[in-house]
């Protein structure tokens, strides 16, 4: 009894986010579904690293240049090979799949501190890498889709028809974004919810007991980066096509930051709260200049935030929402 | 391309127009009978927030205006947003601008590689990108491609034209060596001193780049010595510049040097002079047309005055910053084209106005240089004159001339 | 002649190196302090420093001299990283690394931010400690500001290892990083101990800021950004648990970018930071202890 209302509490809460994906933008304004898609854009990098960081305890400061390779994929598909820009997302998605796979490699030897180091150094060299192949890349300048292959740029007239149905660019955005995004996300749960989660945990909390229990450690840690690539590069296509560029500036350190600090807010190793570590790093650095465009005041309130969340939970949104719910909970699963 | 136009945010602004207080019935948006908004992206926040004067110098000037009674009595609203210097971002925020502030133009929005990122959307909008705070010679060249675009300042092709020619005739036997920042910016000031350099261009012994998110520059300008150079072109950030004069120095070196006009603001010289012997900055040459707040020449000069009397009622920062000047006088020459376009000014009108500009009068601006702009002369500030730092201080030298 | 190497360029390359080197070689030394004694890396290391410098700049301003500034600042950079530690820290000292990792990040813009807003964004200047009037030998040139950055490294490595070998508190900073629980049943207070590493890196970094403001001529608040990952890559190159490492490492590091930048010419001066990457990963990859470390087995 208790079990079926545990069931139908789930399936109506799922049905409510779902409601609210699919209605959200008629309650915004156009351009607001715009700024919606960009953090949808973050929130499919952020279950990414939770995969690899949350779930195998493999910290990365370095998802940013993950996103780098999806993006400027993305990029020179449509400036040098005139495709379509959403159809360059899946392959957006194995080209930072396969980064991410040999950025894992070294991964093995390294642990905690060292690999944040690894990565970070990663994500800081960056910018000057991509400048350097500027054949492929466009160097500083970067590419531009509307500029050189504007054809290839979908809802250039302001409409997109998708089945049927007309809406609005910013719209299309928003839906695109956040329906391969809740894809992203039923993904990762199947991942982590079964025999894969366990095998997941098991390396992020004791190394040699996994060992002993027969997980294949080398495996499961570089499956974990490959997986955890696929998702940023799928993030950096969509962020791009958002925005019909890619340039070295989008791609600094900071995006590395902000994806950690969006994970951890979300709440590391848990996939209920990320959808609220995306909306944290969209709007925190807007609604700090709100606060003063004083120079330094919007970095210092930025950095702040950051730190009271991390003090007062450290478990991130996503430990809140259990807490909050275990009442709940409990009293669903006990038997009466 | 072209013609594409994004109906969806021309039918939300015609919505915002037919639901907002437009008592006079125009259909522009961000105009009222007593306002204007325009807006811009500036970095407030990360590693480049210090251009931010720029923005902040020019909406100083703004309230000077709109305490004067505006202009055609509405009062200016700039609204700046953060880019954080990721064209990424600029792109989101100049939409906002457009698409959610409904903006009449967009103002003063700064970077090379930003301003490029948002030309097309704006241009397919039909959104004025005015006076873009960037040197890159595309703003004022292209507008056949970009009819809706177009820069303000002297642009860094034309910049190292003018020391490429001023080095082929007075010093055709020079060897040159060049450090320059390996971006748009660094890459564009080369390619003008090789134009300018004509025949010449292999007189240029070694060139040696950098990238700004470096820490120094020691081993380039070793090189650049190593080559056997007598004469260094500094086409480098302030930072860069004076790392420049003080490792050739070092390096027991003293070479003829050219200093891009990014980087020869008194103060900054100043500090180059005092880091080396004196020697090292005398005789080094560069371009000037804004009035530079730190140079003793202009202590009782009109102008200047002005600027600091804006700056001290309006609570401005960093009094010093040469980029506050420039601000002031960007949004000065944006106050005069909003005269010339009419008491209900239109965004093909302001086009027009910024089009064909004859401001004589810019007080921020060295004496006789107009701002003068044709319908295919797309370049308002395009009139410099060459200085000579010569003990301690900028001597200008030579009249007005126009670069190209 | 065939080879008309130039030998002279090389051995400048090399020297200038070494310069370099010797400015980042000292906040590589305050990151080697900060992980012996508290086991974490702080990525806001760099912008605390930085901070220093404007407080150094601030005192020399206000009339101090150089030397009354100089230590002013350093005594005023351990006050304020223990606060900072006891505010910001403290409270997730017993989170996972991920946690601490995150709050340092935090730190870093709050630091930065801090900077941008007390002072403005104008190029400044400290003066020097000591002189920059080049010297000459053999067509090599070089400065007793080089030198002397170089000299300070080592004798903070020398002051650094006395603290950790002969005194007791040394030992108790050491036993708290590497064993708090056992630590504190011999009656350690550790989570005091974690805030002093805090404050003597702090104090280091200051050291750092102070010397590599002059060494770049002039300054502004992205002064060590940079700085930091170049001394990362030395640390990491050194053994991040060795202070003779982190100099050894950044002075090598120093040299060898530069005659990578030199004579690799595909890769010339504008690599630099992909450079130190690389040696990271390499480093990590073929010898995780580093050059100088002590190879040991890990708990798991």
């Amino acid at each position: 009894m208790r079990r079926a209302l545990g069931m139908s509490l789930w399936v109506a809460m799922v049905s409510a986010g779902l409601a609210v994906f699919l209605f959200l933008p008629h309650f915004v304004s156009d351009f607001h579904s715009r700024d919606l898609a960009q953090a949808g854009a973050f929130f499919i990098a952020i279950i990414g690293l939770d995969l690899l960081t949350g779930y195998t305890g493999q910290i990365s400061l370095g998802h940013g240049a993950l996103m780098a390779i999806g993006g400027y994929t993305t990029a020179a598909l449509i400036v040098h090979e005139h495709w379509r820009d959403v159809w360059t997302i899946p392959l957006a998605g194995i080209a930072a799949g396969i980064v991410g796979f040999v950025v894992g490699l070294p991964a093995l030897r390294l642990s905690g501190l060292y690999l944040a180091l690894a990565t970070f150094a990663l994500a800081v060299a960056m910018p000057s890498l991509i400048k350097k192949f500027s054949g492929l890349t466009g160097g500083s300048q970067g590419l531009q889709f509307l500029e050189s292959s504007p054809s290839q740029v979908t809802g250039l007239s302001g409409k997109v028809t998708v089945l049927g149905h007309t809406m609005t660019q910013n719209h299309f955005l928003y839906y695109l974004t956040w329906s391969i995004g809740i894809v992203g996300l039923g993904v990762a749960w199947l991942v982590v919810r079964g025999r894969g989660g366990r095998t997941f945990r098991s390396v992020r909390d004791s190394e040699i007991a996994a060992v002993s229990s027969g997980v294949n450690l080398a495996w499961t840690k570089t499956f974990a980066f490959a997986l955890s690539g696929v998702y940023a590069g799928v993030a950096g296509a969509l962020y791009a096509i958002q925005n019909e560029i890619v340039n070295p500036l989008s791609f600094t350190v900071s995006i590395s930051i902000l994806l950690l600090v969006g994970a951890v807010v979300g709440g590391l190793g848990s996939l209920s709260g990320l959808v609220l570590g995306a909306l944290f790093v969209e709007y925190l650095p807007t609604l700090s200049t709100n606060v003063s465009t004083r120079e330094g005041v919007p970095d210092f309130i930025y950095g702040a935030a950051i730190i009271v969340v991390m003090i007062l939970l450290p478990t991130g949104a996503g430990g809140l929402l259990r807490r909050l719910a275990r009442p709940l909970t409990t009293w669903l699963y006990t038997r009466p | 391309m072209g013609r594409g136009i994004y109906s969806a945010a021309a039918a939300l602004g015609a919505l915002a127009v037919a639901t907002g207080a437009s008592g006079a019935g125009s259909a522009t948006p961000g105009v009222t009978p007593t306002s204007i908004v325009i807006g811009g992206t500036i970095p407030l926040s990360g590693v480049a927030s210090a251009y931010q004067t720029v923005g902040k110098g020019a909406a100083a000037y703004f309230r000077y205006v709109n305490d004067h009674g505006g202009v055609f009595h509405r009062k200016i609203t700039y609204l700046i947003k953060d880019d954080q210097y990721d064209p990424s971002q600029t792109i989101q925020k100049t939409r906002e601008l457009v698409e959610q502030d409904h903006v009449f133009a967009i103002f003063n929005s700064l970077g090379t590689e930003q301003n490029q990122a948002t030309r097309p959307y704006l241009n397919a909008q039909g959104v004025p990108q005015l006076f873009v705070a960037s040197g890159a010679g595309t703003w004022g060249k292209d507008y056949k491609q970009w009819p809706w675009t177009i820069g303000y300042q002297p642009n860094y092709l034309a910049e190292g034209t003018i020391y490429g020619r001023y080095i082929a005739k007075t010093a055709p036997k020079s060897k040159i060596g060049v450090l320059y920042q390996s971006d748009g910016y660094g890459n564009e000031l080369l390619a003008g001193l090789k134009r300018g350099l004509g025949k010449k261009a292999k007189l240029i012994v070694s060139k040696q780049s950098y990238d700004a998110t470096d820490s120094d520059v020691q081993s380039q300008i070793a090189k650049l010595k190593a080559a056997h150079a007598n004469t260094m072109m500094l086409f480098s950030t302030p930072l860069f510049t004076i790392q420049a004069y003080n490792y050739s120095r070092k390096l027991g070196w003293r070479p003829k040097v050219y200093v891009n006009a990014v980087s020869s603001a008194s103060n900054i010289m100043g500090i180059a002079t005092n880091a080396t012997d004196k020697k090292q900055t005398e005789g080094s040459i560069s371009i000037v047309f804004l009035k530079d707040p730190t140079d003793p020449r202009w202590k009782n000069d009109p102008g200047i005055k002005l600027y600091r009397s804006i700056m001290k009622k309006y609570k401005g920062v960093q009094p010093n910053d040469v980029y506050n000047v420039y601000g002031m006088s960007v949004a000065h020459t944006f106050v005069e084209a909003l005269k010339k376009a009419g008491r209900s000014p239109t965004r093909t009108s302001i086009m027009k106005a910024v089009t064909h500009l004859n401001v004589h009068n810019d007080p921020f601006l060295l004496p006789g240089i107009v701002v003068r702009t044709t319908a295919t002369d797309r370049f308002p500030l395009d009139q410099a004159r060459l200085e000579r730092y010569h003990n301690g201080r900028w001597v200008s030298f030579g009249g007005l001339f126009r670069i190209r | 002649m065939l080879f008309a190497f130039d030998w002279t360029q090389l051995a400048q390359q090399t020297v200038i190196g070494l310069s370099s080197g010797g400015t980042w070689a000292l906040l590589a030394l305050a990151i080697v302090l900060i992980y012996r004694s508290t086991g974490v890396i702080n990525f806001a290391q760099g912008e605390m420093a930085m901070f220093s410098v404007f407080i150094a700049w601030s005192l020399v301003h206000h009339g101090l001299t150089y030397w009354a500034a100089f230590f002013l600042t350093i005594a005023i950079s351990i006050a304020g990283a223990i606060a900072v530690e006891r505010v910001v820290i403290r409270p997730v000292e017993q989170a996972p690394v991920l946690t601490v990792v995150i709050v340092t990040l935090g730190l870093l813009f709050v630091v930065d931010g801090a900077a941008r807003w007390f002072w403005s964004p104008e190029t400044r200047t400290l003066p020097n400690a000591f002189s920059t009037s080049p010297i000459t030998i053999a067509g090599v040139a070089f400065s007793w500001q080089d030198l002397g950055n170089i000299a300070v490294s080592l004798g903070l490595v020398v002051l650094l290892w006395g603290l950790f070998r002969f005194t007791k508190l040394g030992l108790a900073l050491r036993a708290a990083a590497v064993n708090p629980d056992e630590s504190r049943l011999l009656g350690i207070r550790v989570s005091w101990m974690l805030a002093l590493g805090w404050g003597l890196a702090a104090g280091l970094g200051a050291v750092s800021g102070m010397l590599t403001a002059p060494a770049l001529a002039s300054f502004d608040q992205n002064l060590m950004q940079p700085v930091l990952l170049y001394a990362f890559a030395g640390a990491v190159l050194g053994g991040i648990e060795s202070p003779l490492g982190a100099v050894a490492g950044s002075l090598l590091l120093g040299v060898f970018v530069n005659l990578v930048g030199t004579y690799v010419g595909w890769i010339g001066t504008d690599l630099r930071l992909p450079v130190a990457l690389a040696v990271i990963l390499g480093v990590l990859l073929v010898r995780p202890a580093g050059l100088f470390g002590k190879v040991s087995a890990r708990r798991v």
